[in-house]
């Protein structure tokens, strides 16, 4: 079994779920960067985002185990099927369209699971009309500080960077028996049955590297994604989550200590049962986001509604400024350059691009 | 410019310096970047993007992000893109790419091709535009207008279209976005914002609209306003993915929403609450109305020979009735607003007239808080705790295109309008109601007008035009810019298409019918559909638009950019059954197989994004012009929408020659010659490349001032984009009436506040008060709520519709990478209650009828669906349902009578403003599950 080396520093994401519209566009982004849609990664998304409450993906997840138990002793966990991973579809385009048939065909999916996929239940949410509720989760891979996919590993294949603390699997030596999706609480580890490896968010490395901010943050229209050191007190992250302490883990009972952070949702005022507005009254039930981000999430709410406050009373709050982003570098912590800056230099013999 | 080589590299483990760490690396590699953003109808778009390519193939895009803080204290606009923009690259290669020139080889629809030559398929294609010409005339060649492919498509691949004289059809009109109560209130729409103005808003209700799902690259600035101390209400009758992010959900029955607004407006009434300031400047509601005849008291009723444009108003100063001013500038007056008075007429006798305001106040009696609750379903304390906070707040109402699809949306945003009229809420930065805003972008659209290239000839077009405007106002001060551009827009001027599709419907489609059957109108109007026709027409109101007749319907049909068959309301099947029937030659120039592709005669390649030069049409909202650039070659023998053009006007003039036609009459008498044809149209070859005609019209725009001096294409290329300095000539523009400030947000209507220029309506200011025989007959003189005909038939479920996340006008509807991001097919969401009572189960198909058609599609059951609602988002490739039956076929596609009106202010046909068109909202269907 692995052992968790460490690291200096640890890189954390915050996403703020009043500002995360459920776009996708951190899904996509990442899709089309790193598994894209080769044989083996058709349905593998790294990054999802989910309707909360909801199933999610893979298909009730927070219930296939993984993590540790409250003492540290490791929670038996079990992978999930590729029916509750879903997608992966191909379509019949070619039938449709010069197969000479007509309206008699019409395009559908001719491969993959047929009742679910990433975001099958988008929108959907609980409660009861007018008093619905929902919100959208983005997930990825938490690059946990403990862990458990790490110490699950048989084959030492997954480690933790020193310089930054993403949790990586060394596709070369990873034998693909998925003792680490098994070990994964959030289910974030995908397997490539193709190439008999598991895969996962690698924390956009290759761009960390360069100075450059994942993808899923940097292109994250909704402006609802925040990315740096846990340990930079300039860093929106670090102020999100260690100043203020309304950044916070997903269920944090799962004992992982997770580097992925939540600012929690608000939500319109309920109506009374004869129509009118109940302008105390709480649409979500504060039970149910304490059973996704424990008991702090109060306290995290109720800081943020206090600074809310003190807006239209013409008040500063610094906390609001971080979160409104005047400017949107500003998310990105250190890893604010440019992509399209860098110039690759072609070998010419080899014709690879360094 | 760096070098990988000079950041930090891997220090850390020396595991990411493994074989499997390069394969990662590998892939996020590139050895061109090129900026470039996606041309398509996703209003605003222009979000400007970094393409990544490698070995020849685009790898990738990125948003560039490069946008600098517009105004200090308000958030950047970085980084505008959405996920569909994130995956282009992978519809560059998507599985319905079309490469080559495509002949039908079976039926209609079939879907049996053979793939042919550019010469074979343009010979064609040329004689049968002859032969249509031959029979009748140029006319008879309709190139529909449409909203996708940026500027190659809405104005480049127009040209053919313009020179020649056929009929190219009012794009806004093609697609519904027209919003008639903004018209009829302000004679204008253009009352769009920059977005980054929204973070100005302290109370923002988004109404009728689900920004989150429209305007994702841009909806950060209401999340930013809320934190910033401002509030979000969002009106709606599902619980929208915009309302989930709101202070407040106003749950409201689907199309009462005029009912809510009018009793708003009682409240504010009720309470002192109206900016009585405001309304005596900016409104009509001052202007004096006499109570015999309900008609505005016009100078042509108190002196022989006066004028029936000239109103009149009580002066409480002076105490006297006073002519009204032809601007907003009252010049001391103080309009009374309430009163009743004697007029004294020409021919010596009185009668009584009160301001329009009484009118208001006594149309508000019925919408009492009580009892619009009862149409409405809105709590009454609820309702006057909304009018309060607009009354305090600074408010902007967003509103999108719903209201202006529905059959009784003009009396929605007339009602809504009213609302932020009597707060004073429009003119000054964060409110406002938000309109369609297109233009600033000229140049290209100068083209098919310029005797030849060069900026010369563009200086002395625009001082000529300039003279021509100078003069007008010296004449006239009263009139602006605006009016004088709407009224020669009228005439035929600098638009983007010049003719109503009304009487292609009518006549062509089979809409006659349709129009005519008294269960889709109003069960109030007085008469039946076509009498209103008749009169129009004998009239004069529709005179130049009456075409195509019945004897010479259209014979060739172009569809560039578009999907009709998609998109017509009413469906396919009015399309298919009497159009498709009557035209001789479809040609559709498109980069994928739509279905309107699959039921042409020829499907003829175009360049994909990436793979052309082009800009989007610009909008306000954004306010940049940003590149599309080339960045690789086409595909296969693709080509872009104006060389595909071009190829066709060349082989126009060939089979002209060889068949001796070379000349051709257009309507107006005027000769077009064929033989030359392809050398005018590119003024000699000058303008024959994509790169020659859009570094021309880039600079065209520099010397008309939309663009900052010096900016040509190349300049673009390094910049990427550029923000707009002028709104330049356009009517869609100057409607926007405020400066172009280079550091601050753009706010609408600020020429009216601050200036005291008037409005562009008959009574020059913003009028509620429509005085036209058609409306008195109504009873819509003033807004009001009405019941909408039941649209599909008395079914007990009513479709809402919208923008769907994961889609641009259904060209993602077909792609693999958006199509994974939903359930892979399209899906009805029906309320959980509705579904239990039918027995559905989420996930089942489910069959939507009405009594025009039948559809199958998957049921999302979720309780954010209101009772007896059926949400059903648009844009969906018809051929994704069983024997492609799509929602369209159950819309019925009728039009409201009154928007037929004409010879009255500004109620007259003005492309892109005033006109019929077809309604999809509020369709009345039943559901069962499918077998």
């Amino acid at each position: 079994m692995g052992n968790v080396t460490q690291s200096k520093r640890q890189l954390a994401w915050v996403f703020d779920l009043n500002k995360c519209i459920g776009c996708q566009t951190c899904s996509v982004a990442c899709k089309v960067l790193w598994p894209g849609e080769d044989p083996g990664t058709e349905s593998m998304w790294w990054m999802t985002v989910n309707t909360q409450p909801g199933r999610g993906m893979p298909r009730d997840w927070e219930t296939m185990g993984g993590g540790y138990y409250a003492d540290g002793r490791p929670k038996l966990g079990r992978r999930p099927t590729d029916n509750e991973i879903g997608g992966g579809w191909e379509f019949n385009h070619d039938e449709v369209q010069s197969g000479g048939r007509g309206r008699d065909a019409h395009l559908h999916a001719i491969s993959g699971n047929p009742s679910w996929g990433m975001n099958w239940d988008e929108d959907e949410g609980g409660g009861q009309y007018p008093n619905s509720y929902y919100f959208y989760l983005p997930r990825l891979c938490a690059h946990c500080t403990r862990p458990a996919c790490v110490e699950a590993c048989p084959h030492d294949a997954i480690f933790k960077r020193e310089d930054d603390g993403l949790v990586l699997i060394n596709e070369t030596l990873c034998r693909g028996d998925g003792s680490c999706i098994e070990a994964c609480p959030y289910k974030k580890i995908d397997f490539n049955a193709l190439r008999g490896v598991s895969q996962k968010c690698i924390g956009c490395f290759p761009r960390i590297d360069l100075g450059v901010a994942p993808a899923c943050v940097r292109q994250c229209p909704g402006r609802a994604a925040f990315v740096g050191f846990l340990d930079d007190e300039n860093s929106a992250v670090h102020k999100l989550v260690r100043r203020w302490n309304v950044a916070l883990p997903l269920h944090p009972e799962f004992g992982v200590e997770p580097n992925v952070y939540y600012v929690p949702p608000l939500a319109p005022s309920p109506l009374r049962a004869d129509g009118s507005v109940d302008e105390t009254g709480e649409r979500i039930p504060p039970a149910y986001l304490e059973s996704l981000f424990g008991p702090a999430v109060h306290g995290a709410l109720a800081t943020l509604k206090a600074e809310l406050d003190k807006r239209p009373r013409g008040e500063a709050s610094q906390l609001l400024d971080t979160l409104i982003l005047y400017h949107w570098k500003d998310a990105l912590g250190h890893l604010d350059r440019d992509p399209a800056e860098i110039i690759w230099s072609r070998e010419p013999d080899k014709g690879d691009l360094r | 410019m760096s070098r990988p080589q000079d950041a930090a590299r891997d220090t850390s483990s020396n595991l990411t310096s493994d074989a499997w760490a390069d394969t990662y690396r590998d892939k996020w590699k590139w050895d061109k970047v090129t900026w470039g953003t996606h041309c398509v109808d996703c209003y605003p778009a222009n979000c400007p993007y970094r393409v990544f390519v490698r070995d020849g193939r685009v790898v990738r895009e990125e948003q560039a992000a490069t946008f600098t803080t517009v105004e200090p204290g308000v958030p950047d606009m970085n980084p505008t893109g959405c996920q569909k923009g994130a995956a282009w690259s992978r519809m560059l290669n998507g599985k319905d790419r079309v490469k080559y020139p495509l002949r039908r080889a079976g039926e209609r629809g079939e879907g049996r091709w053979k793939r042919v030559s550019w010469d074979e398929a343009t010979t064609e294609i040329a004689d049968a535009m002859l032969d249509a010409m031959e029979e009748s005339g140029p006319r008879s060649i309709l190139r529909p207008g449409t909203t996708e492919g940026g500027i190659q498509t809405i104005a480049l691949a127009n040209n053919i279209f313009l020179r020649l004289g056929a009929t190219v059809s009012d794009v806004l009109a093609e697609v519904s976005d027209i919003a008639p109560g903004l018209f009829i209130t302000f004679g204008r729409y253009g009352s769009c914002s920059s977005h980054d103005d929204w973070f100005h808003s302290e109370l923002t209700l988004i109404w009728a609209n689900n920004p989150t799902q429209s305007n994702i690259s841009t909806v950060h600035y209401l999340t930013e306003a809320r934190y910033n101390g401002g509030e979000t209400i969002t009106i709606a009758p599902d619980y929208s993915p915009s309302a989930i992010h709101s202070n407040q959900f106003v749950p409201v029955r689907i199309g009462s929403d005029a009912a809510l607004a009018l009793s708003m407006c009682r409240v504010l009434i009720d309470e002192n609450l109206v900016d009585e300031a405001f309304v005596r400047e900016q409104t009509d509601l001052g202007l004096l109305v006499r109570t015999d005849t309900s008609r505005f008291l016009r100078q042509c009723d108190v002196s022989e020979g006066g004028s029936d444009e000239i109103f009149h108003l009580f002066d409480t100063r002076t105490g006297r009735i006073t002519e009204a001013p032809r601007t907003l500038d009252l010049a001391g007056l103080e309009p009374a607003l309430e009163g009743t008075y004697r007029a004294t007429l020409k021919d010596g006798s009185a009668v009584e007239v009160v301001p329009a305001f009484v009118r208001l106040r006594r149309r508000l009696e019925a919408y009492a808080p009580e009892d619009a609750s009862v149409i409405c379903g809105v709590h009454p304390e609820h309702i006057r705790q909304l009018a309060r906070k607009v009354a305090r707040k600074r408010t902007r109402i967003i509103t999108g295109w719903t209201t202006g699809k529905s059959y009784h949306g003009d009396l929605m945003e007339r009602s809504m309008c009213l609302v932020i009229a009597l707060t004073g809420n429009w003119g000054k930065k964060g409110c406002g109601i938000r309109g369609i805003g297109a233009g600033m972008f000229d140049g290209p659209y100068l083209q098919s007008m310029k005797p030849q290239a060069g900026q010369q000839v563009t200086e002395f077009m625009f001082l000529a035009e300039e003279e021509r405007i100078r003069e007008a106002l010296a004449k006239d001060p009263t009139l602006t810019r605006e009016i004088l551009m709407a009224q020669s827009s009228s005439e035929g001027g600098l638009t983007l298409g010049a003719s109503s599709p009304f009487f292609f419907w009518y006549n062509q489609c089979g809409y006659r019918e349709v129009f005519n059957n008294p269960s889709h109108n109003d069960p109030l109007m007085k008469r039946p559909f076509d009498d209103y026709v008749k009169e129009a027409l004998e009239k004069g109101w529709w005179k130049g638009q009456e075409h195509p007749t019945v004897e010479h319907p259209h014979r060739v049909f172009f569809n560039i950019g578009g999907n009709p068959l998609r998109m017509q309301r009413g469906g396919q099947r009015m399309l298919l059954e009497h159009l498709w029937p009557t035209l001789h030659m479809i040609v559709t120039l498109d980069f994928r197989l739509s279905t309107t592709a699959l039921y042409s005669d020829f499907v003829l390649p175009v360049a994909q994004h990436h793979e052309k030069t082009n800009f989007d049409y610009s909008v306000h909202d954004m306010m940049n012009l940003v590149l599309a650039d080339k960045a690789v070659e086409p595909q296969g023998e693709s080509l872009s929408e104006y060389q595909v053009t071009l190829l066709i006007a060349r082989k126009l003039s060939q089979r002209a020659v060889a068949r001796g036609m070379l000349e051709v009459k257009k309507d107006d008498g005027q000769i077009v010659r064929l033989d030359t044809f392809y050398e005018d149209l590119t003024l000699n070859g000058a303008l024959a490349e994509d790169d020659a005609i859009l570094d021309e019209a880039v600079r065209d725009s520099a010397v008309m001032g939309t663009l900052p001096p010096g900016t040509t294409l190349a300049s673009l290329r390094e910049t990427g984009w550029v923000r707009f300095t002028g709104l330049g000539a356009a009517v869609t523009s100057l409607a926007e009436a405020s400066d172009v400030r280079p550091d601050e947000t753009f706010a609408p209507f600020r020429w009216q506040t601050e200036k005291k220029e008037p409005f562009p309506t008959l009574t020059r200011r913003a009028q509620f008060y429509i005085d036209h025989e058609w409306f008195l007959e109504a009873g819509e003189e003033l807004p009001m709520h009405k019941e909408a005909p039941a649209l599909g038939g008395n079914h007990p479920l009513v479709v809402t519709s919208g923008h769907p996340r994961a889609g641009v006008n259904g060209m993602h509807s077909t792609d693999r990478t958006m199509m994974a991001t939903g359930r892979g097919k399209p899906v009805a969401h029906i309320n959980d209650g509705d579904a239990a009572a039918r027995g559905i189960e989420n996930g089942q198909d489910i069959r939507i009828f009405n009594d025009d058609a039948a559809m199958v599609i998957q049921a999302r059951v979720t309780p954010t669906a209101r009772p007896g609602q059926v949400v059903l988002y648009s844009g969906f490739e018809p051929y994704l349902f069983p024997e492609w039956k799509d929602f369209a076929n159950l819309e019925t596609g009728m039009v409201k009578w009154l928007h037929l009106a004409g010879g009255y202010g500004h109620l007259r046909y003005r492309p892109l403003l005033w006109q019929p068109v077809p309604i999809d909202r509020g369709v009345h269907v039943e559901v069962e599950k499918a077998c």
